[in-house]
């Protein structure tokens, strides 16, 4: 980067918070994800308040330089790639918290890691019950970006939907507040529809491309204290996504609800197994792991009856082995971490949302292109929000065989045409879905559009968002 | 670097799949309370803590980035203590794998790092002391220590020369409970700060030197009171250079194995005094030795054990292993005196551990912290309260 606007950048954060060094640039080249090779930035900085942001962002704009926003570095999809002797944003210095008791929310800096937050919230007896799968490396800040999901979002839904209200520094260095914090006279956040247009919303799953989110305001809730947990077994898919939405249908308060094929759930216990203390066994066709959370026992009692009964009309069985929902939502900060990756490979994912009776529609198709290329891959999935299933595949490859990691490129470009003709919805709009979303054409060119009228001169990460 | 293949080493870097929990994580319910002590006292740019640190290696590795001093900092800016290990989902040991690219990489120069080397070489010891000078603490006890027996006390070059109440105390321990033990006159370095910097060649010669020495004394038994030779002596001879050596325990399995056995008569205080313990990477995430020395520090009339947070196994390191207190001093002592803030926070007068290389560590970073926490070794407290 030219060493003039080195300079200028110093000049805000001080000698310590910039670099330019070869080591430092080529740690921020990649990320979590594997679905990209990496690019060194030309620099990276660390501010640590918004009006540092505003000038980063002002000389940015000035000379045009191609600015990526990173928190925790944990996102999968390609959406903290730099550009090629761009600016890399790192966030981690905005460690601030503030409870909202009374309004039963709270505010946090773009760089509190969940872990952070529970545990200050923990002291309080109070949670945010959606806990996403990298939550002890990534923010809250960047996971509201990607809009991940995870254990909790059976009930409670994506991140995007516990989020009362955003403050945003925009490309062209304003700063815009959403939710009811856009009144200075508010005591806080409370509702984030407040003053009409959801411009939360807006920026809930941009992947960084619209603004540099410096601080979250979400809900919390009281702590529930009672679980049951218990496994359904299921000889036909459609039984078993049939439980699932009638656990919505009758309130059930499943927090976390997976459904998982045999052999999926036979691969994941070789790696798991062992820690969760479940002896290797041969899974029925399709098993749904769930967990029921209360902050009353006899509430989680009575859905633990409902939840049994329905079962048994769909004419499943109660399989009761609960060391694998206890293991998934005990352990949630840190579970799917470890089983993603346990087994040495590398691999490349495509989430994307399915409604519950069409998740086996993934399988399918997933297991359809394993056959055509000959990898080991798999997908599950977890109940979400309303009547919907995040499906989560995995395709594998081995690092240090460049062919197999191309057949693994050829595989995941076909996935993503063949699952969106099967009804899936990509909920993180990563780079790979630009042109494989047949009749979405009307709402990209209007998202486009916004870009462009929010950052003129396209300087935030740009080509991520769907491609734009 | 011969018995090390690249293509095993770059397949075990290859294992981190770039998730970076071992940056931070705080997991309330499994007792971490942040990660990496480099991250949290340096400007925390990614190659701190060990994501970036293992990118850093690839790439010196693969010849993509040039090895030169700046370059390879990440990588001996590292304390090797290894919670980031700890805390990782995938199937390798980061801490270990930086440990073997730093002897694959003995070609960058580290000043620091031969300097040390050279100190063992010549002198057999680290601070290029005269050897003799290492048993010079015996003079100071109130009873002759033979150097010949069959317990060996191998009192390690940073109780022998830099924090010699621990020898001394480690020493009447031993007396107290009539053990027939001795010291050498010729005491080498175990070599454990060779292998932590990357000088694997040096470090197997002076293993088997080592080796050499105490099989010539005729030790059926060694005692150690220094995390760092314990780890050195009891796994990584074995486990690296296949050089087997008499039975090694160190003084807190041997004092709290006293102590359940009723031989060790301990005073203790009139007043209730508030004590805590840092758990030393190299006996604790090593070998798992967490038990003892708490169970020594409740058996002493009068302290009242509390615990820091995080302990055990996902402990902060004091911020001196790994070469780092040589390689770099300032933050070295910068991470002591952070770990120091989570003893103010248990309100404890004493902050004690079973290494001397820790409890000099913490001396240096009271320096940085407003604080009256007394700090020292678990013998020290268990000798000050023992009925004479």
């Amino acid at each position: 980067m030219n060493s003039d606007i080195v300079d200028k950048l110093t000049t805000i954060v001080g000698i310590e918070n910039i670099s330019t060094r070869e080591d430092v640039l080529l740690t921020y080249a990649s990320s979590a994800s594997m679905a990209k090779m990496p690019i060194k930035p030309g620099a990276v900085i660390r501010p640590k308040n918004v009006d540092e942001v505003k000038e980063i962002l002002r000389i940015a704009n000035a000379y045009k330089i191609n600015v990526t926003v990173r928190s925790g570095g944990t996102s999968l999809q390609g959406e903290v790639i730099p550009h090629p002797d761009g600016l890399v944003i790192e966030m981690l210095r905005f460690n601030e918290i503030t409870l909202f008791e009374d309004l039963r929310s709270v505010r946090v800096g773009a760089g509190v890691t969940y872990g952070e937050l529970d545990k200050f919230l923990s002291q309080h007896g109070l949670w945010v019950p959606v806990t996403p799968e990298s939550a002890l490396g990534c923010t809250i800040a960047g996971n509201t970006a990607v809009n991940g999901a995870g254990p909790g979002s059976s009930l409670f839904g994506c991140t995007g939907d516990l989020i009362l209200g955003l403050e945003v520094v925009l490309p062209i260095s304003e700063v815009i507040q959403t939710g009811t914090e856009a009144s200075p006279y508010a005591p806080g956040p409370f509702l984030r529809y407040a003053f009409g247009v959801d411009l939360t919303g807006l920026f809930i799953g941009s992947l960084g491309s619209l603004g540099v989110i410096t601080s979250v305001s979400l809900k919390v809730f009281k702590r529930m204290e009672y679980f049951y947990y218990n496994t359904y077994g299921f000889e036909t898919h459609e039984a078993a996504e049939r439980f699932l939405i009638e656990l919505k249908n009758w309130d059930v308060n499943a927090v976390f609800a997976s459904i998982y094929e045999g052999p999926v759930l036979e691969l994941f216990m070789e790696m798991l197994g062992d820690e969760y203390g479940i002896p290797p066994m041969e899974w029925p066709h399709r098993t749904v792991s769930m967990t029921i959370g209360r902050t009353r026992e006899d509430m989680m009692q009575s859905d633990a009856v409902k939840a049994n009964e329905l079962c048994e009309e769909l004419g499943g069985k109660i399989l009761g082995i609960e060391e694998l929902p206890k293991g998934e939502w005990d352990g949630r900060l840190w579970t799917f971490v470890r089983a993603c990756y346990a087994h040495g490979w590398h691999w490349r994912t495509l989430y994307h949302h399915q409604t519950p009776m069409n998740s086996h529609r993934s399988v399918e198709e997933i297991s359809k292109v394993m056959d055509k290329y000959g990898f080991l891959g798999h997908t599950a999935g977890f109940l979400t929000d309303h009547s919907s299933t995040n499906m989560y595949p995995h395709l594998y490859f081995d690092p240090v065989d460049s062919e197999d990691e191309r057949k693994i490129v050829d595989a995941h470009d076909e996935l993503a045409v063949t699952l969106f003709k099967t009804g899936a919805v990509p909920f993180k709009l990563a780079p790979f879905w630009k042109d494989k979303m047949d009749g979405t054409e009307t709402y990209m060119a209007l998202l486009e559009k916004l870009k462009n009228a929010i950052d003129p001169n396209d300087i935030m990460n740009k080509g991520v968002l769907g491609g734009i | 670097m011969t018995d090390i293949d690249l293509e095993d080493l770059r397949e075990e870097l290859l294992q981190c799949r770039r998730c970076g929990i071992c940056r931070n994580a705080v997991y309330e319910a499994k007792g971490f309370d942040g990660i990496c002590p480099i991250w949290r006292n340096t400007s925390g740019f990614e190659p701190s803590f060990m994501r970036g640190k293992i990118q850093i290696a690839l790439a010196l590795l693969d010849g993509t980035l040039e090895r030169t001093s700046e370059n390879a900092e990440a990588i001996y800016q590292c304390t090797l203590c290894g919670n980031c290990t700890q805390i990782c989902g995938a199937e390798f040991h980061p801490a270990h794998v930086l440990e073997t690219v730093r002897a694959v990489l003995e070609d960058i120069p580290n000043e620091s790092r031969d300097r040390i080397a050279q100190g063992i070489q010549n002198m057999d010891n680290p601070y290029n002391e005269q050897l003799a000078m290492k048993r010079a603490w015996t003079a100071d006890l109130e009873f002759e220590v033979p150097s010949a027996g069959r317990t060996l006390y191998f009192a390690g070059c940073t109780a022998d020369l830099r924090s010699q109440e621990i020898a001394m105390n480690t020493a009447r321990i031993l007396k107290a409970a009539g053990e027939n033990f001795f010291v050498m006159e010729n005491e080498p370095c175990c070599g454990s700060v060779l292998l932590r910097t990357g000088k694997y060649d040096d470090a197997e010669t002076n293993a088997s030197k080592v080796a050499k020495i105490i099989e010539s004394t005729g030790a059926e038994r060694i005692v150690v009171s220094c995390a760092g030779c314990m780890k050195t002596l009891k796994n990584d001879f074995s486990e690296k250079f296949d050089i087997e050596i008499p039975e090694i325990v160190h003084i807190v399995e041997y004092a709290a194995k006293l102590i359940k056995e009723g031989r060790l008569n301990i005073k203790g205080y009139s007043e209730p005094v508030i004590v805590t313990y840092h758990d030393p990477c190299h006996i604790g995430r090593e070998l798992d030795i967490y038990e003892a020395p708490r169970e020594i520090l409740k058996a002493i009339p009068g302290v009242v054990f509390v615990e820091m947070t995080p302990n055990r196994d996902a402990a902060i390191c004091c911020g001196a292993g790994g070469g780092l207190r040589s390689y770099a001093p300032e933050l070295s002592k910068k991470i002591a005196a952070d770990r120091l803030s989570a003893v103010t926070r248990t309100g404890a007068k004493y902050l004690v551990s079973a290494c001397p290389f820790c409890e000099t560590n913490f001396k240096s970073g009271l320096d940085l912290v407003d604080s009256d926490i007394m700090t020292l070794d678990i013998v020290d407290l268990l000798a000050s309260t023992k009925k004479e």
